[in-house]
């Protein structure tokens, strides 16, 4: 397995320190690796990490309050903050982006996004959602500046989403999307909301400043918050 | 895991993906003037003017195939 990272920037020149700051971020968090950080704690050994490790486990758990245990740093009883961790990486390679001076680029990773400023010529950057029951189709677009695009659903790997609360895979939504400024909460709360399923989760969102849902269903019907409307286009 | 990383941007025009192999540890290029197989219905008027996608879990695998690869090489 593998997760591709597509950078469109304005300069290049950030891009060397973002693919090595991904490597670390592998190399610390990934729970494929037996000798990464997570993969040592998952197995009960004493291990010394840094304050960065530190920062994303209280990450996760701040997360798990706030969506009512929706999402967890222990999606299976195991260790496991890859619903964090991944959102986490592409900001990362975008703040490396804005530090080597990059004003307009678009991170995507794994299917999750992060857009700053636009794309050339003043442009919006604009952001396709897959159709989950068409895979190669879209359900929708969305377009604006500096906004970040998470998608759970089952389109690409059929029930990958582990509910905490009853540990089987969730079901109720065929995708979720959420739109918010910053994709490591967007990703990790569209991981949420898609445990909670639509009745719960879109009201969630509705409660949340900042973030928007739109929903497709497994009948085909669409579920949106009302202020998702705003950033569709086409 | 691997990671691997597309860069399209104004000033380079070849498309480069470097892959992390967990074996070799080291990056490398995958071939990055494959042709991905796309229904011609993707590939409308207006998925001309998408910049990224959302919702696509693809694996460095998939990526050739993905409407996201066709979007970069697009855009190089």
């Amino acid at each position: 397995m593998g997760t591709v990272f597509s950078i469109a920037a304005d300069l290049g020149d950030g891009i060397e320190a973002a693919v090595a700051r991904l490597h670390a971020i592998d190399a610390t968090y990934s729970t494929y690796r037996p000798d990464s950080v997570i993969s040592r704690m998952a197995r009960g050994e004493r291990v010394d990490y840094d304050a960065e490790v530190a920062e994303v486990l209280e990450r996760c758990a701040e997360i798990e309050a706030d969506t009512e245990g929706a999402f967890s740093a222990r999606p299976d009883g195991r260790l496991d903050p890859s619903g964090w961790v991944k959102g986490w990486a592409i900001e990362e390679v975008s703040r490396l982006l804005s530090a080597a001076g990059s004003r307009n680029h678009l991170v995507v990773g794994g299917g999750d996004v992060q857009a700053r400023g636009g794309s050339e010529a003043g442009r919006s950057w604009t952001v396709g959602i897959t159709d989950p029951r068409h895979p190669g189709r879209y359900a929708a677009f969305v377009s604006g500046r500096d906004f970040a695009v998470a998608t759970s659903g089952t389109a690409e790997r059929a029930d990958h989403i582990i509910d905490p609360a009853t540990g089987r895979p969730a079901a109720g939504f065929a995708s979720v999307t959420l739109i918010g400024e910053r994709i490591a909460y967007t990703d990790a709360y569209a991981t949420a909301v898609f445990a909670m399923g639509p009745e719960r989760g879109l009201a969630w969102v509705e409660k949340r400043d900042g973030y928007e849902a739109y929903a497709v269903l497994p009948d085909g019907r669409t579920v949106e918050t009302a202020g998702f409307a705003r950033h569709l286009t086409g | 895991m691997q990671v691997a990383v597309t860069f399209n941007g104004k000033k380079i025009t070849k498309i480069q993906v470097v892959e992390y192999p967990t074996e070799s540890g080291r990056d490398r290029e995958i071939n990055s003037y494959a042709i991905p197989t796309l229904n011609q219905e993707a590939m409308s008027a207006q998925s001309a003017n998408i910049d990224g996608i959302s919702g696509a879990t693809y694996t460095t695998e998939g990526y050739q195939q993905s409407l996201q690869s066709a979007i970069d090489k697009a855009n190089a």
